[in-house]
């Protein structure tokens, strides 16, 4: 029996916070994709534990998409202040590395020079890692209702009836 | 446009979108071979779901792919996924895969990933490759059916 869905924001707002802040994060991000995946399983997993009705691998779709947008507007505001963090400490291992041989390409020192920050840049990153992540949050969602979707209940069978007895004879006069 | 029709459109779609993203990851090492001002744009726009540790990716035109050697398996087998797809499925069927194949499939990838992150071992690229591969195959057929169901359901509406 199926009952009203709640609403999937709440759900896709933690999975997608949590997915976002992780691949936000330096050295933590090294999963790669598999991150926006996971927070996408997490808001299925949610998204079924608020829910009484059964839900199917669409409701994980939508859900997991959600997040997975959330997560891109939470990496990007992450982001932000790593950049500087990150661009330095590349910058620190190569100087290392051009110690020790001319294997790097020419050039490599205008890698980590930064222009000012730019609205206009951040607005076209944020669009596309939106789209990205969604894409991989809806695929995270599907795979957590598969993981974690309640399953729709099989209606109880009826007991077998007792086989019909045939009526007395009547007395004999 | 009957249900058929409308699951093999988002079939479709999605092997387009599939052939354009490992088209563009491939494109990217070529674009800096020959200096052109796209390809700093191409790897940014896989840095979101890839560190792209140049060590950890394979080469082509002399500089790295714009994904890393894990990604690579999981893209190229999603893919391939994609390609076989028709096969199993013939947009007729919106059920899930079993459970039990999900975690068969995903226990290697996932006890790699674990293994590397916790510095018990480190995988040779090609390893990761093949993994990521493995895992990218079953993709498809959660993320098509779970869309598929969703396309379906707005359809009856």
């Amino acid at each position: 029996m199926n009952g009203q869905k709640s609403s999937p924001w709440t759900p896709a707002l933690a999975g997608g916070a949590a997915a976002g802040i992780l691949s936000g994060i330096p050295f933590v991000n090294c999963l790669c994709c598999l991150w926006i995946i996971g927070g996408g399983i997490l808001a299925a997993y949610l998204y079924g534990k608020n829910t009484p009705a059964v839900l199917t691998s669409g409701d994980g779709a939508i859900v997991g998409a959600f997040a997975g947008v959330i997560a891109a507007v939470v990496d990007s505001m992450i982001s932000i202040p790593f950049q500087a963090i990150n661009a330095g400490f590349l910058k620190r291992i190569f100087d290392r590395l051009a110690d020790y041989g001319d294997a790097l390409p020419s050039g490599w020192e205008t890698w980590f020079v930064r222009g000012p920050f730019s609205i206009a840049w951040f607005f076209l990153g944020l669009l596309i890692s939106a789209a990205i992540f969604a894409a991989f949050g809806a695929l995270g969602g599907i795979l957590g209702i598969a993981l974690f979707g309640k399953k729709p209940a099989v209606p109880p069978t009826a007991p077998p009836q007792p086989p019909q007895s045939a009526p007395p004879a009547p007395p004999l006069p | 446009m009957d249900d058929r029709d409308s699951l093999r459109t988002l079939y479709l779609m999605t092997l387009v979108g599939g052939l354009v993203w490992l088209g563009a990851i491939v494109l990217a090492p070529y674009a800096r071979s020959r200096s052109s001002p796209v390809f700093p744009f191409l790897y940014a726009c896989f840095s979101p779901v890839c560190h792209q540790i140049p060590a950890r990716s394979f080469r082509l035109f002399g500089f790295p792919l714009a994904v890393c050697a894990r990604c690579l398996g999981i893209y190229t087998g999603t893919f391939g996924g994609l390609v076989i797809y028709p096969c199993r499925r013939r947009f007729e069927r919106v059920r899930l895969p079993s459970l039990r194949l999900f975690l068969t499939v995903s226990a290697p990838i996932v006890l790699d990933t674990a293994g590397n992150a916790l510095k018990l071992w480190n995988t040779a690229n090609g390893p990761r490759f093949i993994l990521g591969f493995i895992w990218g195959l079953l993709l498809p057929f959660y993320f098509l059916t779970g869309l598929g169901e969703l396309v379906l359901r707005r359809k009856k509406r």
